[in-house]
């Protein structure tokens, strides 16, 4: 711009005491400020997406639980003593904390499984069991079954793998088996027995961390109970719940007043989840007050330079320059920088969402590669908070 | 047609001097109309300048009232007074504010651009007028009282106005120069159909003026 173009001149007259330095420093502040606010939204609002389990991140969602009712010596003697009734599934549902209840449903016959033949044949009795869809971590594409299909599809707790693998493999002299050596084997699965025991094809084709049980569709298990035992009534005696926080104390003492148990582990790694929960709480209100800093700094500076363009400013409005023309010029120098410190920030955070979900893919943790809605609603409101500041700062400066 | 009009008008700070003696403008009544050209001769130390930063909105400490078009002036918001400043009313200073740091073009340049009705070849012919022709690059604190003052005459010159307040305008200027400047402010004046409104110690013939008051 010509020095002897008005715009040229105004720059001339009211930004010549721009500090580069300073100008520099204020824009880091308002960088650095700006990446860790959108940073720890970005940490907090992936730290709901795994814990919130909207993924299947098991190893870190643990809202999903299994619960049953306790065994003891009323329950050795009638077996109804530890199954769940209708008005138990009722009562579930309205308990604290508890998002969503699903049966695990049990095959009511007898089910065996074989491997090869002659000296090197492998046989197991099994059970078998269904859980509701949206209570799976693991969905494979062929998780389905109908009447007349050769394959049934298998999901085997990782926790059977693990202990035939690392306990009962190396005690009884026999191989290790890969996940993907187990996968590629098929075994035969027998259904009922005497005359009406029947035969399936059977592929297992994923591991659960959720489940601790042997589970094949929905389907398998209503036909299988209506056609091998269509006497014996649906007994459920596990129910998988999603609870928003395991470890309230409210949701705790429901499940001991009831005599139910699960997993108390999984209730200790829920506290963890609290905690994660306060420390990215914490993070983001630190990344606040960051951000608060940040501004406060690059809004000072603006004032700085504004106060000693003072006296400049006042002969301008006295030979008739309009303030809302001067607050638009100055505007104009000012919110650029402000807005390419709060790109800066946008891309970091960008840049640092891409490069965990990448990290946390290898490790089953899987995260979007773009920041979710409330980075962007984040980035929106702090350009937004900033423009009004520095609106408010110019029009003071002009006004005094 | 733009009117002034003074009612009552009187500095809080001369009030107390003023119950001693008399003046045509304090505590008065006045009208004008943009197509009178007024005098007002005013000693040292009587508020020459204060009225002059009354009657274009600097200053506020007074009691009465000062209307512009019937509106007070204290009913004008920064951007009304911005228009009234850039279109009706035009000023030259006693002590001329100009930007030190600019050049003497860049002062003129920044004034010019406001409405722009003025061409920066016209403009530059005043300043031949006036002689300061050569002094267009040349930075305004760097120019002598008179040349500053003559470069306060033209500035206030770039723009359509009804009134012309002018305090002391040719106080560092010789007769010769204060001849052509007048000349020049007579010619615009005239262009725009204009009042003036001149403030200085003595009693003087610059302008053939309608009327005259005594501070």
């Amino acid at each position: 711009m010509s020095p002897n173009k008005p715009v040229g001149i105004l720059k001339k007259l009211l930004l010549r005491n721009t500090n580069q330095r300073r100008l520099i420093s204020a824009w880091v502040a308002l960088c650095i400020g700006c990446t860790l606010l959108l940073v720890s939204v970005m940490m907090w609002s992936v730290f709901q997406d795994l814990l919130q389990g909207k993924s299947s991140n098991d190893s870190l969602g643990s809202t999903f639980l299994t619960i049953s009712k306790k065994v003891d010596d009323a329950a050795m003697a009638n077996k109804e003593h530890a199954q769940f009734r209708a008005q138990d599934i009722k009562q579930i549902k309205s308990a604290p904390q508890v998002q969503d209840v699903g049966m695990l449903c049990p095959a009511n016959f007898k089910v065996s499984a074989s491997i090869g033949s002659g000296p090197m044949a492998f046989y197991t009795l099994l059970f078998l069991e269904a859980a509701p869809d949206r209570f799976m971590d693991q969905m494979p594409h062929s998780w389905q079954w109908k009447e007349g299909d050769n394959t049934l599809p298998i999901i085997l707790s990782r926790d059977f793998l693990n202990m035939y693998n690392y306990v009962f493999a190396p005690s009884q002299g026999l191989p290790l088996l890969s996940e993907q050596t187990v996968k590629a084997l098929g075994f035969t699965l027998t259904m009922g027995e005497g005359p009406n025991a029947t035969n399936y094809r059977a592929q297992v084709e994923g591991f659960s961390d959720r489940i601790s049980s042997v589970l094949v569709p929905q389907s398998f298990i209503d036909f299988g109970n209506n056609k091998f035992a269509p006497q014996v009534p649906l007994s459920i005696s596990r129910v998988m719940i999603k609870v928003a926080d395991p470890s309230d104390k409210a949701f705790t003492s429901f499940l001991e007043k009831n005599n139910y148990s699960t997993n108390a582990e999984q209730l200790r790694f829920s506290k963890m989840r609290s905690i994660v929960d306060i420390v990215s709480g914490a993070t983001g209100a630190l990344a606040l007050l960051l951000m608060g800093i940040g501004a406060l700094v690059f809004v000072l500076f603006i004032e700085l330079t504004m106060s000693k363009a003072q006296a400049s400013v006042q002969l301008l409005l006295q030979i008739g320059y309009s303030p809302k023309k001067l607050s638009r010029f100055l505007m104009a120098k000012y919110i650029p920088i402000m807005l390419s410190a709060l790109s800066v920030a946008v891309l970091i955070a960008v840049s640092i969402q891409y490069i965990a979900s990448q990290k946390l893919g290898s490790l089953q943790l899987n995260i979007a590669p773009l920041p979710s809605l409330f980075v962007w609603c984040a980035a929106a409101c702090s350009g937004l908070v900033l423009l009004v500041q520095i609106s408010y700062s110019i029009r003071k400066a002009i006004k005094s | 047609m733009m009117t002034l009009s003074i009612e009552q008008l009187v500095p809080i700070p001369l009030k107390e001097k003023l119950n001693t003696r008399t003046s045509d403008v304090w505590l008065k009544n006045i009208k004008a109309s943009s197509s009178e050209y007024i005098s007002i001769q005013a000693p040292s130390g009587t508020g020459k300048t204060t009225l002059i930063h009354f009657l274009y909105g600097l200053r506020t400490d007074f009691e009465g009232n000062i209307s512009w078009n019937n509106k007070d002036l204290d009913q004008f918001s920064a951007e009304e007074k911005a228009v009234l400043r850039a279109t009706e009313v035009s000023v030259i200073f006693q002590d001329m504010r100009l930007f030190p740091e600019l050049s003497a073009w860049e002062n003129l340049e920044l004034k010019r651009s406001i409405t722009d009705t003025i061409s920066p070849e016209e403009a530059s012919e005043w300043m031949q007028q006036l002689g300061i022709g050569d002094k267009k690059n040349a930075r305004a604190q760097t120019l002598s009282y008179g040349e500053q003052q003559r470069l306060a005459i033209i500035r206030a010159l770039l723009q359509p106005f009804s009134f012309l307040l002018m305090d002391e305008p040719f106080s560092h200027l010789d007769n010769k120069n204060t001849a052509l400047a007048a000349s020049l402010i007579a010619q615009i004046v005239q262009r725009n159909n204009a009042g003036l409104l001149l403030a200085d110690l003595d009693e003087n013939n610059f302008f053939p003026y309608h009327k005259t008051y005594m501070l």
